[in-house]
């Protein structure tokens, strides 16, 4: 294990400014506005402040003043060893719940940075339990080595985060996880649930349909999220269907163009989240890590091809359902989610919270909002009060 | 009348310069930085008679259209519209071109046109949302009107086939007299619309050719769409890829072309030269892939029923083509005269194997084929003299 710092290499810095300043736009239809995809100001202004304003060395300091991160090495069986980055912060105060964070596409360890302080705060509520957080780089995004050889999926992923908990030293955990880290940490809650994995949150809720449909009995949110999901399958899931099947095909764009990779990315920024007030510098910060990634941003688009090709695609129904308890957060402008009735596809639910505002990337979106859930789905008068055997987020 | 002015292409060194510096910022081998285009460039111009002409399209603007038209030395030849589709271009006719111009005792003549789609090659692109392949459609058929062709016949594949489609359908039997098409997509049948073909294709049995063919649609469907699920919805997002990045335009592009045909050798040079095209066009590489967009959203566009042409239709079946149909559900494409299964081939057939899709072409409109005169007075043979007696 060793702590680390990011530290991107000049010629990376003067790559990536030289392919800026090659940069060239495609035109526009008049008045399109997002219909056909990201606007074409938006992305020139970005690509202009990214080449000539944006500070990367600054958002890097800040990165790491804020998060304190370690690399490790974990072993993963049939796939050799891969060398892990993860963010690790315990507690201020007491005993934290051990929770695992992960993330998913087009997302990072970054998404961690808003609920990490609130986590793990040592000021504040002491009737409110406080955590451990380790947030990893999944392999093959942010600063993770990414597998070398096809056929890495659910299983892999759970297996390297599940070991990294128990190389921390943390024999019991809890976890949350939105996008691919929804999946992530139900395959972690089905492998290693009830043993080690003593509950899950998540904040997207996709599976199914059963047997039997009462679609008359949904409510008006159920067939929201229902509408919803059809909705994005019709008109907003071409990346899902490339990543997919043509990840590298993909790749080669990705690699090559700091402008291709900000837009194809920049576009679920903003399309995905609840109005949320990006900055130029938050946005470019993002897509940075995608660009400077360990693996390369082709890398990171192979997961969907994997779990594609090994029959767990989105929505699909696994046959083993976790039975340790699960608790859901629903975001508004998630990409869509499930009736109640279908949640026994999922996992046990004891714990849903409804939110009024707020979208897929609930962590950086409402940082708050999801932080006050696991906290009171793990405080002291919560459904998952004391999972974890002598760390139940208070002291003693 | 909008005028017509010759052509050449004539791509300009600083966009050669801008090409090269991107493609020396990759690790890439060096053979990719030198890629002759100018001698390519030569020998399409040598090639192919390229000129470019105003074309009014009902609702929209004024298109400056790129096209190809040779005619053959056969005064009386047929003339017959090529209309490529994505990831092609006007370059699909260069092997087919010498072919069809030729006059002989033994085979109809052809009068060629082949343009550069809208947003392709070095035509102009639509300028405004809403330009749907009804558009492009109309592009086409004025473009053969303001040549003088007020009678045509048309062959097409990819887009072309929808494209032909429409024509045959809204310009048919006044204007265009047959179409043949070597990617004749065909819907399910349904009991109510064509019962009898319907009970006909449920008591045949599939042949094997029909059964690969099947599973080739299959496997096409599931592995094979993603690049149409992208474009068809966010073709402005993907478009930012396609032209910053000569890399990632040569992998989308050299991925079909080497997937979607029959083992063609591609060269190199052959890939580059196609994808160049791709690069250097007038509307830039994110134009092209508008029409996915914009099929998906026209009322009429991906309603197949909409379009019910009944003049009539020549198909040609090449094995490895992305959707292979029951050959009985081909009956409902159109007013179906002529059919010829071939057995080697793929999706780019006049580039792939011109000399069948000629030979098919020859048939269908020779003598004694079922489409033998259908433009009056231009039957593609030398007229017979009529001795003095």
């Amino acid at each position: 294990m060793s702590s680390y710092k990011i530290d991107i290499p000049p010629t990376a810095l003067s790559t990536l400014k030289s392919r800026l300043e090659n940069a060239v736009f495609p035109d526009e239809l008049e008045d399109s506005g997002w219909a056909y995809g990201a606007p074409l100001a938006d992305i020139k202004r970005l690509v202009a402040r990214w080449r000539d304003g944006f500070d990367w060395r600054h958002e890097e300091q800040k990165l790491n003043a804020e998060l304190p991160q370690f690399t490790r090495d974990i072993e993963v069986d049939g796939f050799g060893t891969l060398n892990i980055h993860y963010v690790h912060k315990k507690s201020e105060r007491g005993l934290g719940i051990p929770l695992l964070f992960v993330h998913g596409w087009p997302g990072s360890f970054l998404e961690s940075r808003k609920i990490v302080p609130l986590l793990t705060a040592g000021s504040g509520d002491a009737r409110l339990p406080v955590f451990d957080v380790v947030a990893l780089s999944l392999p093959g995004f942010g600063f993770s080595e990414g597998p070398k050889k096809t056929g890495f999926s659910f299983t892999q992923y759970a297996e390297v985060s599940h070991k990294l908990m128990l190389a921390l030293g943390y024999t019991e955990y809890v976890t949350q996880g939105g996008d691919w880290g929804a999946s992530i940490t139900k395959e972690i809650a089905r492998r290693y649930g009830g043993e080690h994995s003593k509950a899950w949150h998540i904040n997207l809720i996709l599976a199914g349909p059963p047997a039997t449909q009462d679609p008359s009995s949904y409510t008006a949110i159920e067939k929201d999220g229902l509408a919803r999901f059809q909705e994005y399958k019709r008109s907003g899931n071409g990346y899902y269907r490339i990543q997919a099947t043509k990840p590298q095909t993909l790749g080669y764009s990705l690699a090559d163009s700091p402008v291709g990779l900000l837009a194809w990315i920049y576009e679920k920024l903003v399309i995905w989240t609840d109005a949320y007030p990006w900055t130029d510098d938050e946005v470019l910060t993002w897509v940075s890590i995608y660009w400077f990634s360990r693996a390369g941003p082709a890398a990171s688009l192979r997961i969907y091809y994997e779990v594609e090709h090994a029959g767990q695609e989105v929505g699909s129904t696994n046959f083993h359902i976790p039975t340790i308890p699960l608790g859901f957060s629903h975001f508004p402008k998630e990409l869509g989610r499930i009736p109640k009735s279908w949640y026994h596809l999922v996992g046990n639910v004891v714990f849903e919270v409804e939110h009024d505002s707020g979208g897929h990337f609930a962590a950086h979106e409402k940082p708050e909002l999801l932080v006050g859930d696991l906290q009171k789905m793990f405080g002291k008068s919560g459904p998952a009060f004391g999972v974890v055997l002598g760390r139940n987020g208070y002291d003693g | 009348m909008s005028v017509e002015l010759p052509f050449q292409i004539s791509i300009p060194d600083s966009k050669l310069d801008l090409l090269r510096q991107k493609l020396a910022l990759t690790e890439f081998p060096d053979e990719l930085e030198n890629t002759g285009w100018n001698y390519e460039e030569a020998k399409l111009n040598q090639d192919l008679p390229q000129f470019t002409k105003d074309i009014d399209v009902n609702g929209f603007e004024t298109l400056n259209i790129h096209y190809v038209h040779q005619k053959s030395s056969l005064a009386n030849a047929i003339p017959l519209l090529f209309v490529h589709g994505w990831p092609g271009s006007f370059i699909e006719v260069r092997k087919i071109l010498p072919l069809l111009v030729q006059s002989s005792p033994q085979f109809p003549a052809f009068h060629v046109v082949a343009l550069s789609l809208p947003g392709f090659g070095f035509s102009e692109g639509a300028h405004k949302p809403g330009f749907a392949p009804e558009q492009y459609a109309e592009v086409a058929h004025n473009l053969m009107l303001s040549l003088g062709y007020h009678e045509y016949v048309t062959q097409g594949g990819d887009w072309g086939y929808l494209i032909t489609r429409i024509i045959a359908h809204k310009y048919g039997g006044k204007h265009s007299k047959a179409w043949h098409t070597n990617f004749p997509l065909a819907t399910p049948l349904n009991f109510s619309v064509n019962p009898i073909l319907f009970l006909q294709h449920l008591f045949t049995p599939y042949t094997a050719a029909e059964k690969a063919g099947i599973e080739r649609s299959k496997r096409f469907e599931k592995e094979g769409q993603g690049y149409f699920h992208e474009q068809s919805t966010k073709p402005q997002t993907l478009g930012y890829s396609l032209a910053d990045s000569p890399v990632g335009l040569l992998a989308w592009i050299y991925e079909k072309l080497a997937t979607w045909t029959d083992s063609y050798p591609w060269t190199d040079d052959e890939v580059l030269t196609w994808v160049t095209i791709f690069y250097f066009s007038r509307a830039g590489p994110a134009a092209s892939i508008r029409i996915y967009y914009e099929f998906i959203h026209s009322a009429n566009g991906s309603q197949p029923s909409s379009f019910e042409p009944t003049i009539p239709l020549g198909v040609s079946h090449f094995p490895e083509e992305l959707r292979i149909t029951p050959r009985k559900f081909v009956h409902s494409v159109g007013n179906l005269v002529f059919q010829v299964e071939h057995s080697t081939g793929g999706h780019f057939a006049a580039y792939e194997c011109p000399d069948e899709l000629v030979d098919d072409l020859r048939e269908m409109f020779g003598k004694q084929g079922p489409a033998f005169g259908v433009v009056p007075g231009k039957n593609g043979y030398e007229q017979r003299i009529r001795a003095n007696l």
